[in-house]
Protein backbone atom coordinates (compact mmCIF):
# COMPACT_ATOMS: atom_id res chain seq x y z
CA UNK A 1 0.00 0.00 0.00
CA UNK A 2 1.41 3.16 -1.03
CA UNK A 3 -0.23 5.55 1.32
CA UNK A 4 2.50 7.29 4.00
CA UNK A 5 0.18 9.36 5.86
CA UNK A 6 2.49 11.96 6.38
CA UNK A 7 2.76 12.79 2.42
CA UNK A 8 1.03 15.99 1.96
CA UNK A 9 -0.53 14.45 -1.36
CA UNK A 10 -1.97 11.58 0.77
CA UNK A 11 -3.25 14.26 3.68
CA UNK A 12 -4.98 16.45 1.06
CA UNK A 13 -6.87 13.45 -0.23
CA UNK A 14 -8.31 12.53 3.09
CA UNK A 15 -9.56 16.23 3.65
CA UNK A 16 -11.07 15.93 0.35
CA UNK A 17 -13.03 12.78 1.14
CA UNK A 18 -13.66 14.10 4.08
CA UNK A 19 -14.69 17.37 2.47
CA UNK A 20 -17.31 15.43 0.11
CA UNK A 21 -15.65 16.85 -3.38
CA UNK A 22 -14.47 13.73 -4.51
CA UNK A 23 -15.97 11.62 -7.06
CA UNK A 24 -17.23 8.17 -6.35
CA UNK A 25 -14.49 6.32 -7.40
CA UNK A 26 -12.01 8.32 -6.00
CA UNK A 27 -14.05 8.13 -2.97
CA UNK A 28 -13.89 4.41 -2.92
CA UNK A 29 -10.40 4.05 -3.40
CA UNK A 30 -10.42 6.21 0.30
CA UNK A 31 -12.47 3.83 1.14
CA UNK A 32 -10.73 0.89 0.04
CA UNK A 33 -7.23 1.87 1.62
CA UNK A 34 -8.96 3.16 5.37
CA UNK A 35 -9.99 -0.55 5.42
CA UNK A 36 -6.54 -2.07 4.70
CA UNK A 37 -4.86 0.33 6.77
CA UNK A 38 -5.26 1.47 10.22
CA UNK A 39 -2.61 4.57 9.57
CA UNK A 40 -4.93 5.53 6.34
CA UNK A 41 -8.38 5.34 8.56
CA UNK A 42 -6.56 7.09 11.27
CA UNK A 43 -5.27 9.77 9.14
CA UNK A 44 -9.05 10.19 7.50
CA UNK A 45 -10.52 10.16 11.50
CA UNK A 46 -8.45 13.35 12.18
CA UNK A 47 -10.02 14.78 9.29
CA UNK A 48 -13.48 14.19 10.14
CA UNK A 49 -12.70 15.55 13.84
CA UNK A 50 -11.30 19.05 12.30
CA UNK A 51 -14.09 19.40 9.83
CA UNK A 52 -17.75 17.95 10.65
CA UNK A 53 -18.25 20.59 14.09
CA UNK A 54 -19.50 22.92 10.61
CA UNK A 55 -22.53 20.75 10.32
CA UNK A 56 -23.72 23.11 13.52
CA UNK A 57 -24.04 25.64 10.72
CA UNK A 58 -27.02 23.46 9.19
CA UNK A 59 -30.31 24.86 9.97
CA UNK A 60 -32.30 21.40 12.10
CA UNK A 61 -35.58 20.83 10.55
CA UNK A 62 -37.61 17.99 12.32
CA UNK A 63 -38.07 15.11 10.16
CA UNK A 64 -41.73 13.78 9.36
CA UNK A 65 -42.86 11.46 12.55
CA UNK A 66 -43.43 8.78 10.00
CA UNK A 67 -39.79 8.02 9.45
CA UNK A 68 -39.08 7.23 13.04
CA UNK A 69 -41.94 4.55 12.72
CA UNK A 70 -40.63 3.28 9.51
CA UNK A 71 -37.02 2.75 11.41
CA UNK A 72 -38.98 1.44 14.17
CA UNK A 73 -40.33 -1.14 12.08
CA UNK A 74 -38.17 -2.20 9.48
CA UNK A 75 -35.53 -3.25 12.86
CA UNK A 76 -38.24 -4.83 14.00
CA UNK A 77 -38.12 -2.78 17.50
CA UNK A 78 -40.36 -2.66 20.64
CA UNK A 79 -43.89 -0.75 19.88
CA UNK A 80 -43.29 0.88 22.90
CA UNK A 81 -39.90 2.13 23.18
CA UNK A 82 -38.77 5.65 24.95
CA UNK A 83 -39.10 7.69 21.95
CA UNK A 84 -42.79 6.97 23.16
CA UNK A 85 -42.51 9.66 25.99
CA UNK A 86 -40.31 12.64 26.35
CA UNK A 87 -37.04 12.36 28.71
CA UNK A 88 -36.84 13.02 32.05
CA UNK A 89 -37.47 16.80 32.66
CA UNK A 90 -33.73 16.17 34.47
CA UNK A 91 -31.94 14.86 31.53
CA UNK A 92 -29.39 17.19 30.00
CA UNK A 93 -30.60 18.31 26.47
CA UNK A 94 -28.00 18.75 23.96
CA UNK A 95 -28.38 22.37 22.95
CA UNK A 96 -25.92 21.97 20.31
CA UNK A 97 -28.67 19.56 18.58
CA UNK A 98 -31.48 21.60 19.24
CA UNK A 99 -33.95 19.52 19.25
CA UNK A 100 -36.39 20.96 21.35
CA UNK A 101 -39.40 21.13 18.84
CA UNK A 102 -39.66 17.54 18.48
CA UNK A 103 -42.19 17.04 20.68
CA UNK A 104 -44.16 19.72 19.50
CA UNK A 105 -44.84 18.24 16.12
CA UNK A 106 -45.26 15.25 17.15
CA UNK A 107 -49.02 15.21 19.43
CA UNK A 108 -47.65 11.91 20.99
CA UNK A 109 -49.95 11.35 23.39
CA UNK A 110 -53.29 11.91 21.30
CA UNK A 111 -51.42 9.03 18.74
CA UNK A 112 -51.32 6.76 21.33
CA UNK A 113 -54.83 6.95 22.15
CA UNK A 114 -56.10 6.35 18.99
CA UNK A 115 -53.29 3.46 18.34
CA UNK A 116 -55.01 2.56 22.08
CA UNK A 117 -58.43 2.78 20.53
CA UNK A 118 -57.81 0.89 17.54
CA UNK A 119 -56.34 -2.23 19.36
CA UNK A 120 -59.62 -2.63 20.67
CA UNK A 121 -61.81 -2.21 17.82
CA UNK A 122 -59.50 -4.64 15.83
CA UNK A 123 -59.09 -7.09 18.72
CA UNK A 124 -62.02 -8.92 17.41
CA UNK A 125 -60.28 -9.49 14.32
CA UNK A 126 -57.01 -10.98 15.79
CA UNK A 127 -57.06 -10.74 19.94
CA UNK A 128 -53.68 -10.09 21.49
CA UNK A 129 -52.42 -8.17 18.50
CA UNK A 130 -51.07 -4.40 18.38
CA UNK A 131 -51.50 -2.88 14.93
CA UNK A 132 -48.75 -0.76 14.02
CA UNK A 133 -49.53 2.97 13.04
CA UNK A 134 -48.19 3.19 9.74
CA UNK A 135 -49.08 0.38 7.00
CA UNK A 136 -46.92 0.75 3.88
CA UNK A 137 -47.29 -1.02 0.88
CA UNK A 138 -45.44 -0.97 -2.98
CA UNK A 139 -48.48 -1.13 -5.36
CA UNK A 140 -46.30 -2.52 -8.50
CA UNK A 141 -47.95 -2.65 -11.82
CA UNK A 142 -47.73 -5.54 -14.09
CA UNK A 143 -44.40 -4.99 -15.49
CA UNK A 144 -42.65 -5.02 -12.32
CA UNK A 145 -42.37 -1.47 -11.85
CA UNK A 146 -43.76 0.44 -8.58
CA UNK A 147 -47.14 2.84 -9.69
CA UNK A 148 -47.96 4.04 -6.33
CA UNK A 149 -46.75 3.57 -2.71
CA UNK A 150 -49.38 4.12 -0.18
CA UNK A 151 -48.68 4.79 3.55
CA UNK A 152 -51.62 3.97 5.84
CA UNK A 153 -51.73 6.46 8.73
CA UNK A 154 -53.86 4.39 11.37
CA UNK A 155 -53.95 6.78 13.87
CA UNK A 156 -54.97 9.52 12.12
CA UNK A 157 -57.09 7.18 9.67
CA UNK A 158 -55.96 8.04 6.24
CA UNK A 159 -54.17 6.59 3.41
CA UNK A 160 -51.69 9.02 1.91
CA UNK A 161 -50.82 7.23 -2.38
CA UNK A 162 -48.41 8.73 -3.95
CA UNK A 163 -47.69 7.84 -7.68
CA UNK A 164 -44.08 7.20 -8.41
CA UNK A 165 -44.16 8.77 -12.11
CA UNK A 166 -46.70 10.32 -14.16
CA UNK A 167 -49.46 7.30 -14.76
CA UNK A 168 -50.47 7.24 -18.41
CA UNK A 169 -54.38 7.22 -17.73
CA UNK A 170 -56.64 7.45 -20.58
CA UNK A 171 -58.47 10.81 -20.36
CA UNK A 172 -61.84 10.16 -19.63
CA UNK A 173 -60.72 7.70 -17.28
CA UNK A 174 -59.48 7.63 -13.34
CA UNK A 175 -57.51 5.51 -11.34
CA UNK A 176 -59.32 3.95 -8.16
CA UNK A 177 -58.03 2.85 -5.23
CA UNK A 178 -58.88 -0.91 -3.77
CA UNK A 179 -58.53 -2.89 -0.37
CA UNK A 180 -58.74 -6.33 -0.77
CA UNK A 181 -59.07 -8.19 2.86
CA UNK A 182 -57.50 -11.73 2.57
CA UNK A 183 -60.00 -14.02 0.50
CA UNK A 184 -62.88 -11.20 0.39
CA UNK A 185 -64.22 -9.30 -2.52
CA UNK A 186 -62.62 -5.65 -2.48
CA UNK A 187 -63.53 -2.55 -0.42
CA UNK A 188 -63.28 0.89 -2.54
CA UNK A 189 -60.81 3.41 -1.01
CA UNK A 190 -61.17 5.99 -3.18
CA UNK A 191 -59.75 8.05 -6.24
CA UNK A 192 -56.49 8.84 -6.78
CA UNK A 193 -54.04 10.80 -8.53
CA UNK A 194 -52.83 9.89 -11.85
CA UNK A 195 -49.60 12.12 -11.34
CA UNK A 196 -49.96 13.82 -7.92
CA UNK A 197 -50.42 12.37 -4.23
CA UNK A 198 -53.66 11.70 -2.84
CA UNK A 199 -54.64 11.25 0.92
CA UNK A 200 -58.05 9.64 1.26
CA UNK A 201 -59.94 9.38 4.54
CA UNK A 202 -60.21 5.85 5.54
CA UNK A 203 -63.75 4.98 7.63
CA UNK A 204 -63.95 2.13 10.31
CA UNK A 205 -65.29 -0.64 8.34
CA UNK A 206 -61.65 -0.05 6.19
CA UNK A 207 -59.78 0.24 8.85
CA UNK A 208 -61.22 -2.98 10.40
CA UNK A 209 -59.95 -4.89 6.91
CA UNK A 210 -56.34 -3.98 7.44
CA UNK A 211 -55.45 -7.47 8.42
CA UNK A 212 -53.12 -9.98 7.44
CA UNK A 213 -52.68 -10.91 3.79
CA UNK A 214 -54.54 -7.32 2.62
CA UNK A 215 -53.33 -6.04 -0.41
CA UNK A 216 -53.76 -3.03 -2.38
CA UNK A 217 -55.24 -2.66 -5.78
CA UNK A 218 -55.78 0.02 -8.40
CA UNK A 219 -58.04 -0.06 -11.50
CA UNK A 220 -59.11 1.87 -14.29
CA UNK A 221 -62.63 3.30 -13.76
CA UNK A 222 -64.80 5.86 -15.35
CA UNK A 223 -63.88 9.45 -13.85
CA UNK A 224 -66.78 9.52 -10.66
CA UNK A 225 -65.37 5.89 -9.68
CA UNK A 226 -66.55 2.25 -10.23
CA UNK A 227 -70.62 2.23 -10.79
CA UNK A 228 -70.72 -1.21 -9.54
CA UNK A 229 -68.67 -0.78 -5.91
CA UNK A 230 -66.70 -3.43 -7.83
CA UNK A 231 -63.34 -3.01 -9.82
CA UNK A 232 -65.29 -2.73 -13.60
CA UNK A 233 -61.75 -1.56 -15.41
CA UNK A 234 -58.49 -3.28 -15.79
CA UNK A 235 -56.66 -3.59 -12.44
CA UNK A 236 -53.22 -1.63 -13.66
CA UNK A 237 -51.24 -2.74 -10.17
CA UNK A 238 -51.15 -4.51 -6.96
CA UNK A 239 -49.58 -4.74 -4.06
CA UNK A 240 -49.48 -6.53 -0.22
CA UNK A 241 -49.62 -4.36 2.91
CA UNK A 242 -47.04 -5.78 5.29
CA UNK A 243 -49.33 -5.76 8.93
CA UNK A 244 -47.05 -7.99 10.64
CA UNK A 245 -45.20 -4.57 11.76
CA UNK A 246 -42.54 -6.64 12.29
CA UNK A 247 -40.49 -5.92 9.04
CA UNK A 248 -42.62 -3.48 7.14
CA UNK A 249 -42.33 -2.87 3.38
CA UNK A 250 -40.38 0.66 2.56
CA UNK A 251 -41.77 2.23 -0.19
CA UNK A 252 -39.20 3.14 -2.82
CA UNK A 253 -40.24 6.28 -2.99
CA UNK A 254 -41.41 8.03 0.19
CA UNK A 255 -43.91 10.40 -0.10
CA UNK A 256 -42.67 13.68 0.13
CA UNK A 257 -45.65 14.72 2.02
CA UNK A 258 -45.47 14.71 5.86
CA UNK A 259 -48.77 12.76 6.61
CA UNK A 260 -49.76 15.71 9.24
CA UNK A 261 -50.39 19.24 7.47
CA UNK B 1 -6.77 11.48 23.78
CA UNK B 2 -9.54 12.39 23.33
CA UNK B 3 -10.42 16.02 23.91
CA UNK B 4 -12.37 17.50 26.52
CA UNK B 5 -16.07 16.85 25.84
CA UNK B 6 -19.55 19.07 27.53
CA UNK B 7 -22.24 17.15 29.51
CA UNK B 8 -23.89 17.35 26.24
CA UNK B 9 -21.62 15.74 24.09
CA UNK B 10 -21.23 12.89 26.89
CA UNK B 11 -24.47 12.31 26.88
CA UNK B 12 -24.61 11.62 23.01
CA UNK B 13 -21.70 9.63 23.38
CA UNK B 14 -23.29 7.50 26.06
CA UNK B 15 -26.55 7.04 24.69
CA UNK B 16 -24.54 5.61 20.93
CA UNK B 17 -22.86 3.27 23.14
CA UNK B 18 -25.48 2.05 24.73
CA UNK B 19 -27.27 1.79 21.20
CA UNK B 20 -24.53 -0.46 20.29
CA UNK B 21 -25.57 -2.84 23.54
CA UNK B 22 -29.12 -3.09 21.74
CA UNK B 23 -30.80 -0.62 24.08
CA UNK B 24 -33.72 0.72 22.33
CA UNK B 25 -34.17 3.37 24.85
CA UNK B 26 -31.17 4.74 24.41
CA UNK B 27 -31.26 4.18 20.77
CA UNK B 28 -35.05 6.18 20.65
CA UNK B 29 -33.57 9.11 22.53
CA UNK B 30 -30.33 9.21 20.38
CA UNK B 31 -32.49 9.89 17.50
CA UNK B 32 -34.85 12.72 19.10
CA UNK B 33 -32.20 14.67 20.03
CA UNK B 34 -29.91 14.36 16.82
CA UNK B 35 -32.64 13.78 13.98
CA UNK B 36 -33.27 17.47 13.53
CA UNK B 37 -30.06 18.18 13.08
CA UNK B 38 -28.78 15.28 11.02
CA UNK B 39 -32.03 15.63 8.54
CA UNK B 40 -31.04 19.20 7.98
CA UNK B 41 -27.98 18.31 6.84
CA UNK B 42 -29.54 15.76 4.35
CA UNK B 43 -32.03 18.04 3.05
CA UNK B 44 -29.27 20.72 2.62
CA UNK B 45 -27.36 18.37 0.96
CA UNK B 46 -29.84 16.58 -1.30
CA UNK B 47 -32.11 19.39 -1.87
CA UNK B 48 -34.84 17.25 -1.77
CA UNK B 49 -37.07 16.15 1.36
CA UNK B 50 -38.45 12.78 0.07
CA UNK B 51 -34.67 11.45 -0.74
CA UNK B 52 -33.13 12.96 2.59
CA UNK B 53 -36.10 11.36 4.11
CA UNK B 54 -35.30 8.00 2.37
CA UNK B 55 -31.50 8.96 3.70
CA UNK B 56 -32.60 9.50 7.07
CA UNK B 57 -33.98 6.03 7.45
CA UNK B 58 -31.53 4.10 6.05
CA UNK B 59 -28.54 5.98 7.98
CA UNK B 60 -30.43 5.12 10.94
CA UNK B 61 -30.85 1.71 10.18
CA UNK B 62 -27.17 1.93 9.79
CA UNK B 63 -26.69 3.54 13.56
CA UNK B 64 -28.53 0.59 14.81
CA UNK B 65 -26.56 -2.29 12.80
CA UNK B 66 -22.78 -0.15 13.30
CA UNK B 67 -23.23 1.69 16.45
CA UNK B 68 -20.54 -1.22 17.82
CA UNK B 69 -17.78 0.27 16.18
CA UNK B 70 -17.87 3.87 17.20
CA UNK B 71 -15.09 4.66 19.49
CA UNK B 72 -15.24 7.85 21.62
CA UNK B 73 -11.73 7.54 22.00
CA UNK B 74 -11.59 7.98 18.49
CA UNK B 75 -14.40 10.30 17.89
CA UNK B 76 -17.38 11.73 19.41
CA UNK B 77 -21.15 10.64 18.49
CA UNK B 78 -21.50 13.71 16.90
CA UNK B 79 -19.08 13.67 14.81
CA UNK B 80 -19.72 9.67 14.02
CA UNK B 81 -22.92 10.37 13.37
CA UNK B 82 -22.46 13.35 11.14
CA UNK B 83 -19.78 11.13 8.89
CA UNK B 84 -22.37 8.54 8.57
CA UNK B 85 -25.13 10.67 7.67
CA UNK B 86 -23.28 12.66 5.16
CA UNK B 87 -21.47 9.83 3.66
CA UNK B 88 -25.14 8.70 2.89
CA UNK B 89 -26.09 11.58 1.14
CA UNK B 90 -22.66 12.09 -0.64
CA UNK B 91 -23.72 8.18 -1.72
CA UNK B 92 -26.79 9.35 -3.03
CA UNK B 93 -25.44 12.38 -4.69
CA UNK B 94 -22.99 10.72 -6.74
CA UNK B 95 -25.68 8.26 -7.96
CA UNK B 96 -27.84 10.86 -9.22
CA UNK B 97 -24.52 13.31 -10.68
CA UNK B 98 -25.79 13.38 -14.34
CA UNK B 99 -29.27 14.47 -13.38
CA UNK B 100 -28.16 16.78 -10.91
CA UNK B 101 -25.66 18.02 -13.90
CA UNK B 102 -28.33 18.69 -16.29
CA UNK B 103 -30.34 21.21 -14.00
CA UNK B 104 -29.65 24.47 -14.35
CA UNK B 105 -31.20 25.97 -11.21
CA UNK B 106 -29.34 24.08 -9.58
CA UNK B 107 -26.23 24.55 -10.67
CA UNK B 108 -26.75 28.58 -10.90
CA UNK B 109 -27.07 28.06 -7.05
CA UNK B 110 -24.51 29.38 -4.80
CA UNK B 111 -24.60 29.68 -0.77
CA UNK B 112 -24.82 32.87 0.68
CA UNK B 113 -22.18 34.62 2.36
CA UNK B 114 -23.54 34.50 5.35
CA UNK B 115 -24.14 30.41 6.05
CA UNK B 116 -26.92 30.37 8.20
CA UNK B 117 -24.38 30.97 11.02
CA UNK B 118 -25.06 28.58 14.37
CA UNK B 119 -26.80 30.01 17.04
CA UNK B 120 -25.68 30.91 20.58
CA UNK B 121 -27.13 27.38 22.57
CA UNK B 122 -24.75 25.64 19.23
CA UNK B 123 -21.13 26.79 19.78
CA UNK B 124 -19.03 24.03 20.73
CA UNK B 125 -15.55 24.69 21.21
CA UNK B 126 -14.54 22.47 18.42
CA UNK B 127 -17.16 24.70 16.29
CA UNK B 128 -15.91 27.64 17.62
CA UNK B 129 -12.30 27.23 16.74
CA UNK B 130 -13.00 26.02 13.16
CA UNK B 131 -14.92 28.72 12.79
CA UNK B 132 -12.26 31.20 13.84
CA UNK B 133 -9.94 29.05 11.27
CA UNK B 134 -12.60 29.38 8.75
CA UNK B 135 -12.41 33.09 9.28
CA UNK B 136 -9.10 33.09 8.00
CA UNK B 137 -9.47 32.33 4.61
CA UNK B 138 -9.72 34.69 2.08
CA UNK B 139 -13.72 34.76 1.54
CA UNK B 140 -13.91 33.12 -2.06
CA UNK B 141 -12.24 30.56 -0.51
CA UNK B 142 -14.06 30.52 2.61
CA UNK B 143 -17.52 30.27 0.37
CA UNK B 144 -16.07 27.84 -1.70
CA UNK B 145 -15.15 25.40 1.28
CA UNK B 146 -18.60 25.83 3.08
CA UNK B 147 -20.03 25.14 -0.48
CA UNK B 148 -18.36 22.31 -1.05
CA UNK B 149 -19.29 20.56 2.57
CA UNK B 150 -22.86 21.59 2.62
CA UNK B 151 -23.63 20.38 -1.14
CA UNK B 152 -20.79 17.27 -1.13
CA UNK B 153 -20.48 17.66 -4.83
CA UNK B 154 -17.50 17.07 -6.53
CA UNK B 155 -14.50 19.15 -7.91
CA UNK B 156 -16.19 19.53 -11.64
CA UNK B 157 -19.46 20.39 -10.36
CA UNK B 158 -18.13 22.76 -7.48
CA UNK B 159 -16.21 24.76 -9.91
CA UNK B 160 -19.48 24.75 -12.63
CA UNK B 161 -21.09 26.28 -9.64
CA UNK B 162 -18.77 28.95 -8.87
CA UNK B 163 -17.76 29.77 -12.05
CA UNK B 164 -14.59 29.36 -11.98
CA UNK B 165 -12.04 27.13 -13.61
CA UNK B 166 -11.33 23.36 -12.58
CA UNK B 167 -8.06 24.23 -11.68
CA UNK B 168 -8.53 26.90 -9.74
CA UNK B 169 -11.38 25.46 -7.76
CA UNK B 170 -8.94 22.46 -6.66
CA UNK B 171 -6.13 25.15 -5.67
CA UNK B 172 -8.97 27.50 -3.58
CA UNK B 173 -9.81 23.85 -1.88
CA UNK B 174 -6.21 22.66 -1.48
CA UNK B 175 -4.71 25.59 -0.22
CA UNK B 176 -7.76 26.44 2.65
CA UNK B 177 -7.80 22.42 3.68
CA UNK B 178 -3.82 22.77 4.50
CA UNK B 179 -4.24 26.17 5.96
CA UNK B 180 -7.26 25.12 8.10
CA UNK B 181 -5.15 22.29 9.21
CA UNK B 182 -2.43 24.78 10.20
CA UNK B 183 -4.78 26.56 12.12
CA UNK B 184 -6.82 23.90 14.00
CA UNK B 185 -3.63 22.08 14.76
CA UNK B 186 -1.72 24.75 16.29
Amino acid sequence: MNTPTDDSNSQLRYAEYVLGVLDADARAEVERDMASSEAVATAVALWQRRLLPLIAEAAPIEPPEYVWHRIRHQLALDASPAVARPADAGTARPRWWNALRFWQGLGLGASLLAAACLALLLSSHKPSVTPPSYLASTITQGNGQVGWTATVDLNHQRVVIVPTRPQAIARDRAPELWLIPEGQRPIAVGMIGGDAPVTLPLDRRLLASFGPGAALAVSVEPPGGSPTGQPTGPVIAKGLLDTSGAAIHVPLASPAHPLDT
Amino acid sequence: MPPHRTPEQNLLDELLAKTASGDQAAFAELYRLTSPRLYGVCVRMLRERGEAEEVLQEAWITVWHRASTFDRTKASAGTWLGTLFRNKAIDRLRQRREQLLDDPELMNHLEDEDPNPADGAEQTQEYLRLRECLDQLQPQQRRAIREAFFSGVTYNELAARCQVPLGTMKSWIRRSLLQLRTCLDL
